[in-house]
């Protein structure tokens, strides 16, 4: 076998001319570090978002007025002039629905939280019904979540996340103790666990009031209508459990039976696939740009790797005059980009991966190695390695030994 | 069965609108064994007959045979096989790979025709000892005088048990001692049973073939056998 002693010759060559092999291969690292960076940072977000999606739970779907993959203007015209989900849509839901084991409604609002001299602004407040705590991710650390008595009393009890703890109370026990929301006092019944924080913003700066409460701090929901949050009684049973709350949402809201739903379901793999269609543009387009990276490394390695032929046209003419054949000598060279190709190619891997992960650390989320952005990495180096090293190689298999003999 | 039978070839370059001969219509035929000079002033075809002789080119017109094989027809691979296998080459400015040791020079035509790696290093060494460059094997050819460099170009040529040896102005860059030292060495290995082709235009080089091939204008002028008598020797 003449190759390996051909690829001998060429890491030989290579390692001659370190600092040309090095800027050759510093062309390539560039390129594959940029598109490594980005397949593995859109890897780690997509793989943090589907686990915190994880949590909403397989059997849970959410109901609301607009929501999941807005692809055109008219879609959200349409969507703008639906009527709000309203009560008796959540009272007709949780008493005629059979599958769903929970239905708990959701509205949004947001205050000034404020106990003695510490203020917060625009903070988050939800108003929910008490079994939120039974559907969503929202693990009680101190005290307890709202009781079916509270909401039903409207009392001005209040539960709170993690930081709204740490800004509003410190070290002391917040259990029981009262705070001012709008001016209002409510008293704390319970602390949510901390969840960290998400694309850099904390996730603990909330606070959730039994839903009859929210609505008689803040008014009636209007336009933008209730969430409802419905728990099926099974994973087999979910897309039942849908069908039968949109028969009983499209009986309540009069829709034709020719006419689309006027409202929104999601699952968390609805919310996935959204995210996905998404990014999935969003991917194309970083890697289309950083792509012109990686042809500007290919023109780098085209170009070292002509100097280099027209440098040794001299070796070339020598090895074909004692019986190198064109395939040898085109080997010879195409080994050689290949090699600084797939070598730089290699660094590409490492050192993007390694970018990704600051990146992606700086919005508090992890990456692990992605299997496809190796294989991806490793391919297009050699394919730039084949690409851009073929024409300079095959230049000097075609070059005549009398002339090659007398370059000088 | 000559070893080289030329049929009236022709080398014809086309240089603008004109045409160049080069050689025009060569017959000759050189045995197995023989030691040949070839003779002319520059510009006289001499090293276009080299060349073709050598593999490196071929005939724009006319036949050629090497060991019997019709050559002039040949594609660029089967003529590196051919020189590859039949032909050893030595050239006047050596023609070495300057990064590579003595042994990895002399190795080279071994590497093509898909040798083992035992069997090059083994037998690269022992043509670098016909050469009694033995104990220089692994040095380059930049710390390796301009004879040494010559007689490893030389083994290098041998490695393969070439047919024919084809030696372009061998002793061009060298001073006259050590051209004596590698003229000797060509004289032995003739001796031994190589057939050796010398392209020079030094007539005292020359004479020391048995043969001399004088060519002008792309034609043979005169082919004379060199009495014993007047051979030089030394």
């Amino acid at each position: 076998m003449i190759a390996p002693v051909l690829l001998k010759i060429a890491v030989e060559a290579l390692w001659a001319n370190q600092l040309r092999s090095g800027l050759t291969l510093l062309g390539v690292v560039i390129g594959v570090t940029s598109v490594m960076t980005i397949i593995s940072a859109l890897e780690g977000m997509m793989g943090a978002i589907e686990e915190d999606l994880a949590v909403l739970g397989p059997t849970t779907f959410i109901v609301t007025k607009a929501g999941g993959v807005i692809t055109s203007h008219e879609q959200w015209m349409e969507m703008m002039k639906r009527k709000p989900i309203d009560q008796k849509s959540v009272d007709l839901v949780s008493e005629g629905c059979e599958l769903c084991e929970r239905t708990c409604a959701r509205v949004d609002g947001s205050a000034r939280l404020k106990r003695g001299n510490n203020t917060m602004r625009r903070v988050f407040i939800g108003g929910s019904t008490f079994n939120l705590v039974d559907i969503a991710d929202m693990e009680v650390a101190q005290g307890r979540f709202h009781s079916y008595e509270d909401d039903l009393y409207r009392r001005r009890v209040i539960f709170i996340g993690d930081l709204v703890r740490e800004e509003l109370f410190g070290d002391t026990d917040p259990i029981g103790k009262t705070l001012r929301l709008n001016g209002t006092k409510y008293t704390v019944c319970g602390v949510a666990k901390k969840r960290g924080t998400m694309f850099g913003e904390s996730q603990d700066d909330f606070a959730i009031i039994p839903y009859g409460t929210h609505i008689k701090q803040f008014g009636a929901p209007g336009r933008r209508g209730i969430r409802m949050m419905i728990k099926a009684v099974s994973l087999e049973r979910l897309e039942d459990a849908m069908d039968e709350v949109r028969m009983i949402l499209r009986a309540q809201r009069h829709v034709p039976y020719d006419k689309p739903d006027d409202f929104t379901m999601l699952t968390a793999d609805n919310i996935l696939e959204a995210l996905n269609s998404l990014t999935r543009i969003f991917r194309m387009g970083l890697i289309g740009i950083s792509s012109i990276s990686l042809v500007v490394g290919g023109i780098v390695v085209m170009n070292i790797m002509m100097v280099s032929v027209t440098e040794r046209t001299r070796e070339i003419g020598i090895r074909k005059a004692i019986g190198a054949r064109q395939q040898h000598i085109m080997l010879q060279f195409l080994f050689e980009a290949l090699v600084t190709t797939l070598f730089g190619g290699l660094i590409g891997i490492v050192l993007g991966y390694f970018i990704a992960e600051a990146l992606v650390g700086m919005l508090d989320m992890q990456i692990s190695p992605s299997t496809f952005a190796m294989v991806a990495g490793l391919s297009i180096s050699t394919g730039i390695g084949i690409i851009f090293g073929l024409y300079p190689a095959m230049k000097a298999a075609r070059l005549d030994p009398i002339k090659a003999l007398s370059y000088e | 069965m000559p070893l080289i039978e030329t049929k009236n070839i022709w080398k014809t370059y086309t240089m603008g609108s004109e045409q160049v001969h080069a050689l025009s219509g060569v017959t000759i035929t050189i045995e197995k064994g023989e030691y040949v000079a070839i003779m002319g002033p520059s510009g006289s075809g001499k090293s276009t007959l080299m060349n073709l002789i050598g593999c490196l080119d071929t005939p724009t017109q006319g036949e050629y045979y090497l060991n019997g094989k019709q050559v002039s027809t040949m594609n660029d691979d089967e003529l590196a096989g051919i020189r590859n296998r039949e032909i050893g080459f030595v050239f006047q400015t050596f023609n070495l790979l300057p990064r590579a040791s003595a042994l990895h020079n002399v190795e080279l035509p071994l590497i093509y025709n898909g040798s083992a790696s035992a069997d090059r290093a083994a037998q690269a060494e022992s043509a670098l000892t016909k050469v009694e460059l033995a104990d220089r094997m692994h040095h380059k050819p930049t710390e390796l005088s301009g004879g040494q460099r010559q007689r490893v170009a030389i083994a290098r040529a041998l490695v393969n048990n070439p047919s024919l040896l084809l030696a372009d102005e061998p002793t061009g860059n060298l001073d006259s001692k050590t051209s004596i030292e590698i003229m000797r060495l060509i004289d032995d290995l003739h001796k031994q049973g190589n057939t050796i082709i010398i392209v020079t235009h030094e007539r005292d080089i020359a004479t020391r073939a048995h043969r001399v091939l004088s060519i002008l204008d792309g034609q043979i002028a005169s082919d004379e056998l060199t009495p014993e008598d007047r051979r030089a020797v030394g």
